[in-house]
């Protein structure tokens, strides 16, 4: 135990009494000073206090499933209280203890509540009939605790008179012996106090301390007591049905031991006391591992929580809560697995499947009570590093087994050691050590020694992996990205110390966590940004997509590269995240255990398009998802992205401002008549002003009755018939101002000088007349004021007046200029057309096509059945006859021999790879790859009795060029010749092979192509086809008898075709040559049926006998084909004709031609003269594919597969796996 | 130690990135890492077959040994006749003799570049013993050690080449080289299906100073030889679009297409397109020199007369 983790600690009056929250962080804390308060440790927060108690709080309980608080104080009085904040209220108080109250504690499944009191008693209490139901007394002083067994109907209880007694009430649970109250009925006194003894009576008492007892209970599952006593000793005690007896003490405390308890989980004892430590033991060996001291405050009591590894002590001045561990597991992720530590077990974890299965015990790794504090992996050599803190930090190398064997090794078994407070792998076969006293970086290689130290730049607490060639060094200011080979900084982030990193799948990017920053950056630390939490960050993974998700204390939250961060979910309880997949977050929690948490990521995915513009995948979140709400649109808009908030918007005013913002004018013309108020016309025209769409404008102002500026907008349009009607309107409104504007702006003088008359500026009117050079109406207005023109005669004679409006050069009316460019927006063509379908999701096929499409696939798909199905008769070939003679000979010579031999110029070269591939197989191929042509050729010959070559020399050339692959690994040097393997996890030099160039599939798939030449009728195709694969067929690695088989299964199919492709190309020659031979043109069609096709070739083979025969009048013959063509079962359709052509056979069972064809005996069809061979007679064979001749052939080159000779001897294929 | 730009001269030259090399431009000339600079960019120019730029940035009438070596060995790589070449190789021997005295001028670091570079020059004029004799087997020169396991490697002695490399491992420390030169032991061994090579080349495509078409052709190399053709097929497309028509990837890429990547007829038509670009690739030369032995060898068998059929 090398620390104990404070977690929290608060400052108040002494501390009495304490107990966790079961599920929620909370901490209730009784207080000397009579308060009771509530913590929340995990933020760090004083929720509640309860303060009715007078006088101290010794006692305190937290229910475990319902909100309820029970305390007990030196007032005598035992209180419950409701703690849930809307209602917290003390719901009652139990009277009848007559001294002080030590302990209280509910019952795990009973509505009861135990008390221990100063009063020699302890009381159990009915909290829903809130009566006293037993009273236990025996004690002879104080009862200092007592506490209910976690699953037996037992107690134990602690006195001051230097007893532990354990008491058994399972008579209470039996007949709940009253539901009245002590006594029943008749009444209440301490007389009554024997009634209760019936139903409870001590079962042990334990004696041994030699002064009074503080604190005693039971062990969770073991029959163990524990107890704490003023004589400084703590006591471990066992029971059985009938007695119980002392194990043994633990000696060290100086002074009065306040309390000790089991540890929940582990096999440890924690104790505290006035001697001002909290001590650990081992529970089994009874020795103390650790010691907490504190140099002021006495701990009067300690509480563990009932599920986490959490403990509270309760000192002289406040309390703290601790860890005795860290929990954080040990872990590291290689693609889809997880290779964590739990219980010292390395473990391994698939993500897919989720088997989770052991690797590697670590148990004698360290400190036994201390969990490894860092994994790292080694996918290359299957090995992991493991640091522990205990040991001043030490690190173990060892390997993982390649499978979950039955037995789990023990690291100790080969683990290499050292020590170093972190060790990391950074590359496949060099780990890092770091040891910070020295401040001094080894890089070790895999046997654990040192290929080069490193002095850090920084001082360095710990060293992660920083990319090829370097490491990353967490100091306390800074994180320093470092090259290894190179020796110094590459790049410095300033940082609080960074206690994890986690690098993205793609190795570009790392995230660098400490304790309440994340920093994110790349991989050369050029860019990064900062992310602050107020509260614990736990740990992280890299989305695939470049989000990090993280988790705090109580959160899972995402964080994109820029620093935009958001929170995805809450947590009960901290969880180390391992993996994030889609939706699906893969953590550990405390204990180790492989977890799933399912969220959303729509949000971060959305922020994520977002920044990378991918407008797509946004439409199709906003199509597809409900990602709605104000926090969104607040996002969008903060952004700079108003145009997409549009689009989340439902509510009108909003999305007339996004509008307005966005500048879209018609989305804002829209949300403006709906909204129709002043203020939202007079902004949209504004807007739409800066854009330069006027006719916008021009709605706006009409909608307001603006007409002034109406008015000039039609002026600066240029737009005169709109100003006349202005015109009229002012008219009509009786505005002579807005007349005189318009008339002014129209150029429409008459119209001015009638506007200044109407109003009586005879003046001005005249005036205006005059300039404008309409004397006569100058005249008429003179009349009208009752002058003459002699009157007027003081008046200077002005110039013409060139007052007019400019002339329209561009008639802008009807048109919008040059606006503001509000961009073609993806989202508004996207959504206004309803384009998403189209364009996300795969289009839809047109119904025909896709039927086409799947009935060609069904033709091939059967085509290929048939195939494999078909099964040809094949004997009397020498294939099996084995090649062992021959390996004998090859293999006689193998052992190379070994001569130790000095380095240095006399070098003699040693055999070439090629060499080793001859010797080490007998197939030709082999040979042919390794460049020994000659060889290769005598085995072919051998073998198969090729002699002609020369048709091979393109697949000898191909093979060999796919053999040998260069490589020039050194500067200036010729290359290296490197010699491709097909079976590169063999080294040994007598096995080597080299790589298959083909394979027999690919052959086969080869043969498929020239099937389906067959099938279209390009005959001559075929035929090339056939031979090209029986050559390939020659130069394949074959691997195994079933292999073996279906090699002769292709050759024969091969050859059938060949011949029969062959035969058929023969009779059309004869037709077009020969027209009148009708007797040899119907035997070559009757001997094509009689090669061994597949039924669907095999029935064009005997449709177009039929045809043939018919046309001959051979009606008899006709109707066997047909009869045969039956058998394959036909199309309806080809039945039905094939059943035609029976009646005719069977009208006219006669053959007007006379063949040599007799379809009842069997024969074999000779490849050369395609003449029937009829069984028994002579016949000479090709050695490689068997086609039969007659014997005349012998000696000669095989006219089908042109590559052997007929009749020849021939070893057949030899077997090398 | 070097500066940090000589350094990462040293790692690209010793990762193959010769082009980006002789893309850069010298330091000052007053400037330590002037000769050093000019070293490296020259041998990248003989790398790359251009001895006659090589020769260009040699400043001429230098004494430094290491300099005049590598002028020597741009002149042999260049030369157009066997007299040319001969000369070289005797400057050559000339120089190596020279440094051997003991009031030879130049630092031991020149010296041991004379070793490497006339090694060089000797190894690929065939003289395989005297490039070894010249080298020496207790060189503390890693380069030399490169050298010399590149030799082993070519006369198929990698148990030798092995010994060569464990015993540097003692002196020399974690240097990319030394992990380049292991990595090549590994190539041709095939030692545990070739993880070494694999992950030593992708471990270094990961690196994040430095990028070289050379280890992504490298790679497509190893995957080749690892069997994972398709991955190989994707490496060397890469490597190809990064550095169009270098020969090397072209010649791993025509291998993996013979071996399956691509259709048959493509993968003809590519070897008929490389063998017509580049005919000196040994790997052409030896398949033209197969091509011969081949009618050679077939002519021995007798090809019968054809059978008499009746459509022939």
């Amino acid at each position: 135990m090398s620390v104990m983790l404070t977690k929290f600690e608060s400052k108040s009056n002494r501390v009495k009494g304490l107990a966790f929250h079961p599920t929620q962080p909370l901490l209730a804390a009784a207080l000397h000073n009579g308060s009771v308060q509530l913590w929340n440790y995990r933020m760090g927060v004083l929720v509640d206090r309860f303060e009715e108690h007078e006088g101290p709080v010794r006692a305190v309980a937290i229910h475990p499933s319902r909100a309820l608080l029970a305390t007990g104080g030196d007032d005598y009085k035992i209180k419950v209280w409701d703690i849930r904040p809307q209602n917290r209220r003390c719901l009652f108080t139990l009277h009848g203890h007559l001294d002080y109250v030590r302990t209280v504690q509910f019952h795990h499944e009973m509505p009861w509540i135990l008390s221990a009191s100063d009063d020699q008693t302890i009381r159990i209490w009915n909290s829903t009939s809130r009566q006293c139901i037993a009273v236990l007394t025996g004690h002879s002083h104080y009862v200092m605790s007592a506490q209910f067994h976690p699953k037996e109907d037992l107690i134990v209880s602690s006195s001051m008179d230097q007893t532990v007694r354990v008491w058994d009430i399972s008579g209470l649970r039996k007949g709940s012996p009253n539901q009245g109250g002590p006594g029943g009925p008749s009444g209440h006194g301490p007389n009554n106090f024997e009634t209760f003894d019936t139903f409870s009576t001590v079962k042990h008492v334990l004696e041994g301390h030699d002064r009074g007892v503080n604190f005693a209970m039971f062990h969770p599952t073991l029959p163990l007591i524990i107890s704490a006593g003023d004589d400084r000793v703590i006591k471990i005690w066992r029971m059985s049905e009938t007695r119980a007896w002392e194990v043994d003490s633990c000696r060290g405390h100086f002074n009065n031991v306040s309390s000790a308890l089991f540890h929940p989980k582990h096999e440890l004892i924690v104790s505290c006391g006035e001697d001002k430590t909290v001590r650990v033991w081992d529970l089994a060996k009874r020795t103390a591992i650790q010691t907490f001291r504190r140099e002021q405050d006495r701990f009067w009591v300690l509480a563990a929580h009932p599920n986490l590894n959490l403990f509270a002590a309760g000192h002289d001045s406040g309390l703290i809560v601790f860890k005795l561990e860290r929990e954080r597991p040990a872990f590291s992720v290689f693609q889809d697995t997880l290779y964590y530590v739990r219980d010292k077990y390395v473990r391994s974890y698939d993500f897919n499947s989720g088997a989770d299965m052991g690797l590697l015990s670590v148990r004698k790794f360290g400190s036994p009570y201390v969990p490894p504090r860092t994994l790292s992996f080694n996918p290359a050599e299957r090995a992991v590093i493991l640091t522990i803190s205990s040991d001043n930090g030490i690190y173990e190398l060892s390997n993982l087994p390649q499978q979950a064997q039955g037995e789990v090794k023990d690291s100790s078994v080969d683990g290499k050691k050292g020590t170093g407070q972190s060790a990391i792998f950074v590359a496949r076969n060099r780990f890092a050590v770091l040891n910070k006293t020295t401040q001094l970086i080894e890089v070790r290689d895999l046997s654990n020694s040192v290929v080069k130290s490193i002095k850090p730049p920084v001082q360095t607490n710990e060293i992660f992996y920083g990319g090829t060639a370097c490491l990353i060094l967490s100091s306390p200011t800074a994180v320093v990205l470092y090259d290894i080979q190179q020796q110094k900084t590459i790049a410095e982030i300033n940082s609080p110390p960074v206690k994890y990193v986690v690098w993205s799948n793609d190795s570009s990017l790392v995230a660098l966590m400490s304790k309440h920053t994340i920093t994110i950056a790349n991989k050369n630390f050029s860019q990064h940004s900062l992310i602050h939490e107020t509260i614990r960050i736990k740990s992280g993974a890299w989305d695939d997509s470049g989000v990090f998700i993280y988790s705090t204390l109580n959160h899972v939250k995402y964080c994109l590269a820029q620093g935009d961060h958001g929170v995805i979910c809450t947590l009960d309880n901290p969880v180390y995240l391992t993996r994030v997949k889609g939706k699906t977050v893969h953590c550990l929690d405390r204990s180790a255990r492989p977890r799933t948490i399912t969220f959303d990521p729509t949000e971060y995915r959305f922020k994520l398009a977002l920044l990378k513009n991918n407008y797509e995948e946004m439409l199709y979140i906003i199509k597809t998802s409900t990602l709605l709400g104000q926090s969104i649109i607040a996002y969008l808009q903060q952004k700079g992205f108003p145009e997409i908030a549009l689009h989340f918007v439902q509510d009108t005013n909003t999305r007339f401002e996004l509008a307005i913002e966005c500048g879209n004018l018609d989305v804002a013309m829209e949300t403006a008549k709906n909204i129709n108020r002043p203020e939202c016309w007079e902004r949209l025209a504004q807007q739409a002003l800066k854009q330069g769409n006027h006719k916008v404008v021009e709605k706006a102002y009409q909608q307001t009755k603006n007409f002034d500026k109406l008015s000039f907008l039609y002026l600066a349009t240029g737009s005169k018939d709109k100003l006349s009607k202005m015109q009229k309107i002012a008219d009509a409104r009786g505005d002579p101002m807005s007349r005189f504007h318009n008339a002014l702006y129209a150029g429409d003088v008459e119209g001015r000088i009638s506007v200044l008359r109407d109003v009586g500026l005879h003046p001005l009117a005249y005036l205006t007349a005059k300039t404008n050079g309409l004397d006569e109406v100058a005249a008429e207005i003179l009349e009208a004021a009752g002058l003459t023109e002699a009157d007027v005669d003081d008046i200077p004679s002005f110039g013409a007046s060139t007052l007019k409006p400019p002339p329209v050069i561009t008639p802008t009316t009807d048109l919008i200029w040059p606006s503001l460019s509000t961009g073609e927006n993806f989202f508004d063509k996207a959504l206004v057309n309803g384009q998403l379908e189209g364009g996300i999701e795969p289009a839809y096929v047109n119904g025909d096509a896709a039927a086409a499409v799947n009935s060609a696939l069904d033709a091939w798909a059967k085509e290929e059945e048939v195939h494999d199905d078909l099964n040809p008769e094949e004997g009397g070939w020498e294939l099996d006859a084995d090649g062992g003679e021959f390996q004998d000979a090859v293999t006689g010579e193998e052992a190379v021999v070994e001569v130790e031999e000095e380095l240095g110029a006399g070098a003699t070269p040693g055999p070439s790879e090629p060499e080793l591939w001859i010797r080490n197989s007998p197939l030709a191929v082999d040979h042919v790859a390794a460049g020994s042509f000659e060889t290769a050729m005598q085995l072919l010959n051998r073998q198969f009795g090729i002699v002609n070559f020369a048709l091979l020399k393109p697949t000898f050339l191909s093979i060999y060029r796919s053999s040998h692959v260069y490589l020039s690994t050194y500067a200036s040097m010729p290359p290296l010749k490197l010699h491709v393997r097909r079976n590169p996890s063999e080294t040994s030099p007598s096995r080597v092979l080299p790589v298959a160039a083909r394979s027999l599939a690919s052959i086969r798939s080869e043969l498929a192509e020239g099937y389906r030449f067959v099938s279209s009728n390009k005959l001559v195709e075929a035929q090339e086809t056939f031979r090209s694969v029986l050559e390939a067929l020659l130069l394949v690695v074959l691997s195994s008898d079933d292999e073996a088989k279906l090699w002769r299964e292709t050759v024969t199919a091969a050859r059938e075709y060949l011949l029969g492709v062959s035969i058929e190309l023969e009779r059309r020659r004869v037709v077009e040559a020969e027209p009148d031979n009708i007797t040899r043109q119907l035997e070559l069609a009757a001997y094509f049926t009689q090669c061994q096709l597949q039924p669907p070739h095999l029935q064009i083979a005997l449709r177009s006998a039929i045809t043939a025969f018919a046309r001959a009048n051979n009606q008899a013959h006709a109707a066997r084909f047909a009869k045969r063509l039956l058998e394959l079962k036909p199309d309806p359709k080809i039945v039905a004709q094939a059943r035609q052509r029976i009646a005719a056979g069977d009208r006219n069972p006669r053959n007007a031609v006379e063949i040599s064809y007799d379809e009842f005996s069997p024969f074999e069809i000779c490849a050369a003269t395609y003449t029937p061979i009829y069984k028994g007679s002579p016949s000479v064979h090709c050695p490689y594919i068997d086609a039969a001749y007659l014997p005349q052939f012998k000696g000669t080159l095989d006219p089908l597969s042109r590559l052997t000779e007929i009749g020849a001897a021939a070893s057949g294929l030899p077997a090398s796996w | 130690m070097d500066s940090t730009e000589l350094y990462h001269t040293k790692q690209q030259f010793t990762l193959g990135a010769y082009k980006a090399l002789t893309q850069q431009s010298l330091p000052d000339e007053a400037s330590s890492d002037y000769i050093p600079s000019v070293l490296y960019k020259a041998r990248s120019y003989i790398a790359l077959g251009e001895p006659k730029s090589a020769l260009e940035i040699v400043p001429e009438g230098t004494e430094n040994v290491a300099l005049k070596a590598v002028s020597s060995l741009a002149r042999f790589v260049g030369a157009s006749d066997s007299v040319e070449s001969e000369a070289a190789l005797e400057e050559l021997r000339d120089l190596s003799v020279e440094i051997e005295g003991d009031d030879a001028e130049g630092s031991e670091r020149d010296k041991d570049l004379v070793r490497v570079l006339a090694g060089t020059a000797f190894a690929r004029a065939g003289e395989v013993e005297e490039a070894l004799e010249t080298l020496g087997s207790e060189t503390e020169d890693l380069e030399g050690v490169a050298l010399i396991v590149q030799i082993y490697l070519s006369i198929n002695r990698p148990d030798l080449a092995k010994k060569q490399f464990d015993r540097s491992k003692r002196w020399a420390e974690d240097d990319l080289l030394l992990q380049l030169v292991e990595s090549t032991i590994g190539l041709v061994t095939g030692k545990d299906n070739y993880s070494n090579t694999s992950s030593f080349y992708t471990e270094q495509l990961g690196n994040p100073s430095l990028t070289s078409p050379h280890l992504l052709t490298a790679r497509g190399v190893t995957r080749i030889l690892r069997g994972e053709i398709q991955e190989a097929k994707s490496d060397l497309e890469e490597s190809l679009q990064q550095q169009k028509g270098d020969e090397e990837a072209e010649a791993a890429y025509v291998v993996s297409a013979g071996l399956g990547a691509v259709k048959k007829a493509e993968a003809e038509e590519l070897w008929s397109k490389f063998a017509g670009q580049h005919p000196s690739h040994p790997l052409v030369q030896d398949v033209n020199e197969k091509a011969e032995l081949f009618e050679q060898y077939s002519s021995a068998f007798i090809i019968p007369p054809a059978a008499a059929t009746v459509s022939a």
